[in-house]
Parts: structure tokens; sequence; C-alpha cells
């Protein structure tokens, strides 16, 4: 199996932490995102993840996703449908794909889209956990 | 009428329609930025609900990203790096118990026809009709022709508290003023 670099892109003012963890499958992304060009920012996580999930081997890593986010903007809502999309398409094939989206306990609008995500998920595992201020 | 008494007027027509800030010209990702922390933090200094600062927010966001993609008065070029500028306006003011957000731009007149007739859809939505729309366009491939997956003026209808207004001008032969405005 070929080796993957773990990526990581620390986050900015309008731009989420991403860290794509291959040696302990993690994929976490937290924060806000309104970036000018989302397609152009999350095209490494999705490029990553195809990698990822293209590794060939004969008991193929499972994954677990971690969402925490605060704000996205259309341009990044389709961007993550994009990433979720890939992740149901994997489970399907077989893969252990589990995503927990975190949101505020108070973030009525991150809990609409969580459960609104969920609903996408047939084959995948789709956690909703509540947090409170920490 | 000396330049103090001139702008003082038009300050303080501003100001008599509930406006909180404007902006008109040239407009880039920067400036989004940065007026929307404006925006964020004068209202979290007069202690405004969390959910109704995010609602503004994200309706500013959408509003300006798409004065940015689909104004027609658009410039660009390379100063060292690729420069975008698009014209437009944004205003976002209170009138009486509600904020509102109202965007304006130039479009092109063969555009305006199909932009009218997306808001019209929108406008006559329901809070669940809208929610189950966007999510419709969500899973729909990117279409060629656009640069934002067409989603924001969704977005906009959804999280606007009453149903968006919009009209158009027609300036030119081949171009339109177009302006949204939602209520929070």
């Amino acid at each position: 199996m070929e080796t993957l670099e773990t990526l990581y892109r620390a986050p900015t003012e309008r731009s989420p932490l991403l860290e794509f963890d291959f040696a302990n499958r993690r994929l976490r992304i937290e924060g806000e995102s309104y970036p000018e060009d989302a397609a152009a920012f999350f095209g490494p996580v999705i490029q990553a993840l195809d990698a990822f999930l293209a590794t060939d081997s004969t008991q193929p890593p499972a994954l677990l996703v971690e969402l925490r986010m605060s704000y996205f903007n259309s341009s990044s809502a389709k961007a993550l449908m994009n990433i979720f999309q890939r992740l149901e398409r994997a489970a399907g094939a077989g893969r252990g794909v589990r995503i927990r989206w975190h949101y505020h306990v108070e973030d009525d609008t991150m809990q609409e889209f969580g459960e609104d995500f969920s609903e996408d998920f047939e084959h995948a595992v789709f956690e909703l956990c509540e947090f409170d201020d920490d | 009428m000396s330049i103090a008494t001139e702008y003082f007027a038009f300050h303080r027509q501003l100001q008599e329609r509930g406006v909180v800030f404007s902006f008109a010209g040239y407009l880039s990702e920067g400036i989004l930025f940065s007026l929307g922390e404006a925006l964020k933090q004068k209202m979290s200094l007069e202690d405004a609900d969390s959910r109704v600062i995010k609602r503004v927010f994200s309706i500013f966001v959408e509003q300006v990203q798409n004065i940015i993609r689909y104004s027609a008065e658009r410039v660009e070029g390379n100063l060292g790096k690729p420069v975008e500028l698009s014209s437009g306006m944004v205003v976002v003011g209170r009138e009486r118990d509600r904020f509102f957000v109202v965007c304006g731009n130039m479009v092109c007149r063969d555009e305006a026809a199909e932009l009218q007739r997306r808001l019209e859809q929108l406008a006559s939505m329901d809070k669940d009709s809208l929610k189950s729309y966007y999510r419709e366009r969500l899973r729909a491939p990117v279409e060629d022709d656009s640069r934002g997956g067409n989603i924001g003026l969704i977005e906009i209808a959804r999280r606007s508290t009453d149903p968006i207004e919009f009209g158009f001008v027609e300036v030119t032969e081949d171009r339109s003023f177009f302006c949204l405005k939602a209520y929070i």
C-alpha cells in the first residue's frame, strides 16, 4: 500500500481546519467555511479521499469523519455534499465509514443541516453529536 | 450648498431608511470578508440574538458572492496576481423590528428573464418547499454555467424570515438593474 501523507490546513478566519490523518484513518473538518473559491479549497480533500478510498488491501481500513462546523456558505455546502456522496458510495461498496456531525446545542441551523445530511446515508453510519460550551 | 450640507443630507437619508451600513462600488472577496466581520461585530455589540446574527450574515455572504460572480459590470486583470472586481451595492439596515439585507447589481437583459423566473418561484415557496428544493439542488451535479452552484439564491430565500422581494429596471438595450431584498 502506498504511503499517503497527512493533509493538514490550519483554520483561517474564513476557512475551516482540514486534517486527513491517514495513519489513524480520520478526516476532520472544523470551523467556518466561506472561502473565495470553495471548490478549489476542498479540492485537495476530495483528491486525498479518492486516494484513500482507492487503497487496495485485503482488509480496507475503515474511516472516521468528524465534522464540527459553525457556518458554511452554499458553495461549501456543495463541496461537503460532494465528499458525502463519495463516502456513501464507498460504504455501499463495503468500506466501513462513520461520520460524526458535531453541532452546538444552541445552533439550530447546524442541527438542521446535520439532520438533512443524515437522510443521504444508507450504508455509512451518520451520527448527530450535540455539544455544549466546553 | 456646502459639501457638508450635501453629504449630511445624503447621510441622513441613509439613516432615515434605517441603514446600518451600505457599500456601493467595486466589490472583492476581501471587502466581503471585512464588511462581514464589521457586521457581525456591530450586531454582537448590540446584543442581537446569535441566531439573527447568523441569518443576517449568511444572507449577506450569499448576496455579495452573487454580485461578485454574476454582476454584469466587472473588471479583471493582473496586478502581480489575478484581480477581479465586480460592481454592485449591498445595504444592511433595520426597519421596525426586523433587519433587511438588499443587494443590487447590473445584469444582462437576456439573463434577467431567467433570474426573474427563478426568484418568482423561490418567493412563492414556503419554508418546507425551500428546504426540499435546497436539498434537491445540493445533490444535483454542478451546472456548467454556474460558478456558485446556483443554490445561493435558495439559501437567501430560506434564511429570510419573510418572503424575499426583488425587482428589475431596464437601463440600456442590453442591461437591467436587479435588486433583491431579504428580511430577518
